[in-house]
């Protein structure tokens, strides 16, 4: 039997709020006063205040409307993908653990693991055993139950794989992160000097790419890589896309990559893609001198939760850096800020695009 | 340029010697609005100035969104019922939800607008991201809300000032002290639109929950580059002299014309209204 949401039983929260049913995570949204799960593994479930829950898209392992019976909803703290999760359980782990007075260390002898490992666990780089979350709420003196709960079905959630850990054969466990975030993203600030961005990419410009990179790998781990990268465009056109505001530097749309014709048709997709209303892309040109971004490429992902702060990735050739301290992300937004403050309008970006083709 | 219909859009890039410089050392109101608003483009020092103007008035999250409430109905109203289609939006802001051009485009695709703001990360986000359909056009001029002559020249590339033009001012005029005689800026750039034209305003108020704004004042002073002046309601209602207030008047933003009984009880302490100039 569909249930109803009722104001009076959500309360209407002043902030998007996050709830979790049956495994299922769905966020509140104050100003559509509406309910929206999440899209994923779970399906998309959407329901409003006041009307009935209804499941719109049936998910593959079948949650079901009764799962959605806001009697069951508790609230929690984040949703949007098994790593955004993982990061947001590990910082209020920490949190616990700065609030109840305990080292690293000691946390770390509660759960048999070292100090590093309890590190790790509050910066969201490793899964958590539901065990060990377990144990921590104790040390940290977490007795409520209904806490205890939510904390511990986060901790599940975090466990559970995204669609892109079927990559994880061509993907080394620092990328499987960076999509693990990307997929989570409300906006993506990227500046690239090199390449065309990889979620701008056409099929024939990312094997070229890709071929520069893995010149020995065999034919179908080469169309394996591509995959994944278009896979990874799908963002871009779901029914709630990520802004996507990229900075890209005149010598990545000069060098043409997998040839003339190849690097005509993906400079007429970026002017394509430019016509989104959720894409910005700016122009980065020659005669502009001295420009901002002194190291290289980089890019900063935003999420939806308000807790959650901006994370700035920086690809390096056999690793890459996350950095999500306040400090470090202000420094790169300001950087961010400066290049697209220099580079050419979207208008005269797209002008510059057209011009650039003309020109191969 | 209006005048020959091209849909000037995107802001021109600041000259060398009057470029913008990034300082984010010192608290900036657009940051410090949009820590309020929940959102993420602000910096360190705007987070320190806009937690210690919370702690003395914890509203001011509420306030600032029955700010930008009052924005979208205020444009709405001025496009739906006034028939206005050119907005100058001076103090811009960081671009957030239901921006002037978005309200107005969506009932009138033919709108155009120019924003004005100072702060070079408002400057960052706004001609990248203020982009207007094809049909009208927007464009971003940085400069001081006091160099009225500069704004008008600018807008005059994509504005028709013998058309109405609508003059918005949401939450800026704090910014300028009673030396720098706001009343007398206001009507400068008054004085370069027809008749028909409309002014909308809102201002911070000294006269409501007197004692937590005086609090917040005097912290965001010590704070921020620009100073604030809160006014009372007869201080704000001189910017409306020889003007036709519309309906409701001048009156407490969150009870200009709201949709739901939920704006209507948003706490704000800002006094706000919309006039036509005869």
């Amino acid at each position: 039997m569909p249930s109803r949401l009722g104001e009076g039983l959500l309360g209407l929260p002043a902030m998007p709020r996050l709830f979790a049913a049956g495994g299922a995570l769905a966020v509140f949204q104050p100003d559509r006063r509406e309910l929206t799960g999440l899209a994923g593994r779970y399906g998309v479930l959407a329901c409003h205040a006041g009307a009935e829950v209804s499941l719109v898209h049936q998910p593959a392992d079948g949650v079901s409307t009764a799962d959605m019976d806001p009697r069951a909803l508790a609230p929690v703290e984040s949703a949007g993908g098994p790593t955004v999760i993982r990061i947001l359980l590990g910082s209020q782990l920490r949190r616990l653990r700065e609030a109840a007075g305990i080292t690293p260390d000691e946390a770390g002898y509660e759960i048999r693991a070292s100090r590093s490992k309890i590190s790790r666990v509050e910066h969201g780089r490793v899964s958590f055993k539901e065990r060990d979350v377990a144990d921590l709420l104790t040390l940290y003196g977490v007795t409520d139950e209904q806490q205890r709960r939510h904390m511990l079905s986060l901790a599940q959630q975090a466990n559970s794989r995204g669609w892109w850990a079927r990559y994880d054969d061509v993907m080394p466990d620092w990328f499987a992160t960076y999509v693990g975030l990307e997929q989570a993203t409300t906006l993506i600030r990227t500046y690239e000097l090199q390449f065309v961005p990889g979620l701008f990419q056409t099929e024939d410009y990312a094997r070229a790419v890709t071929v520069l990179g893995h010149r020995s790998a065999p034919a179908d781990e080469i169309a394996r890589r591509v995959l994944l990268r278009l896979k990874r465009q799908e963002i871009l056109t779901v029914s709630d896309p990520p802004r996507v505001w990229a900075v890209i530097d005149e010598s990545a749309l000069r060098r043409p990559l997998g040839g003339n014709e190849v690097m005509r048709a993906q400079l007429r997709r970026l002017i394509e893609l430019a016509d989104l209303p959720h894409v910005t892309l700016q122009v980065m040109p020659f005669n502009r001198g001295g420009h901002s971004a002194a190291g290289g490429s980089f890019s900063i992902l935003r999420f939806g939760e308000p807790d959650l702060p901006d994370i700035v990735y920086i690809e390096q050739l056999t690793g890459a850096l996350y950095l999500d301290k306040a400090d470090e992300v202000d420094n790169y937004r300001e950087v961010m800020n400066r290049l697209s403050a220099e580079a050419d309008t979207p208008v005269d970006s797209a002008r510059e695009l057209r011009k650039i083709i003309g020109a191969l | 340029m209006a005048s020959e219909g091209a849909p000037a859009v995107g802001a021109s890039v600041p000259t060398s010697g009057d470029a913008p410089a990034f300082d984010t050392s010192v608290a900036h109101v657009a940051r410090v609005y949009n820590y309020w608003l929940g959102g993420k483009d602000n910096f360190a020092a705007d987070r320190a100035a806009a937690e210690q103007a919370m702690a003395a008035y914890p509203d001011i999250a509420l306030s600032a969104r029955a700010n930008r409430a009052f924005l979208r109905r205020v444009v709405t109203y001025l496009v739906s019922q006034a028939g206005i289609r050119q907005f100058l939006d001076i103090g811009t802001g960081i671009p957030s939800a239901n921006n002037t051009h978005e309200v107005a485009q969506a009932i009138a695709p033919e709108s155009r607008i120019v924003y004005v703001d100072n702060d070079p990360v408002v400057l960052a986000h706004a001609r990248a991201l203020l982009t207007s359909t094809p049909a009208g056009a927007t464009d971003y001029i940085d400069a001081d809300l006091r160099r009225t002559e500069r704004i008008l020249a600018g807008a005059a590339e994509t504005l028709d000032f013998a058309q109405p033009v609508a003059i918005m001012l949401m939450a800026i005029l704090q910014h300028l002290s009673d030396e720098d005689d706001p009343v007398g800026v206001v009507a400068s750039l008054l004085a370069a639109v027809p008749a028909g034209s409309y002014l909308a305003l809102s201002h911070p108020a000294k006269d409501i929950e007197a004692e937590k704004m005086k609090a917040m004042a005097e912290r965001l002073n010590q704070m921020m580059a620009e100073k604030v002046t809160f006014r009372g309601q007869a201080e704000v209602a001189e910017f409306f002299t020889g003007l036709e207030l519309v309906e409701p008047g001048m009156i407490r933003v969150q009870h200009w014309r709201p949709d739901t009984d939920e704006e209507a009880n948003s706490p704000a302490a800002l006094w706000g209204g919309v006039a036509r100039k005869p």
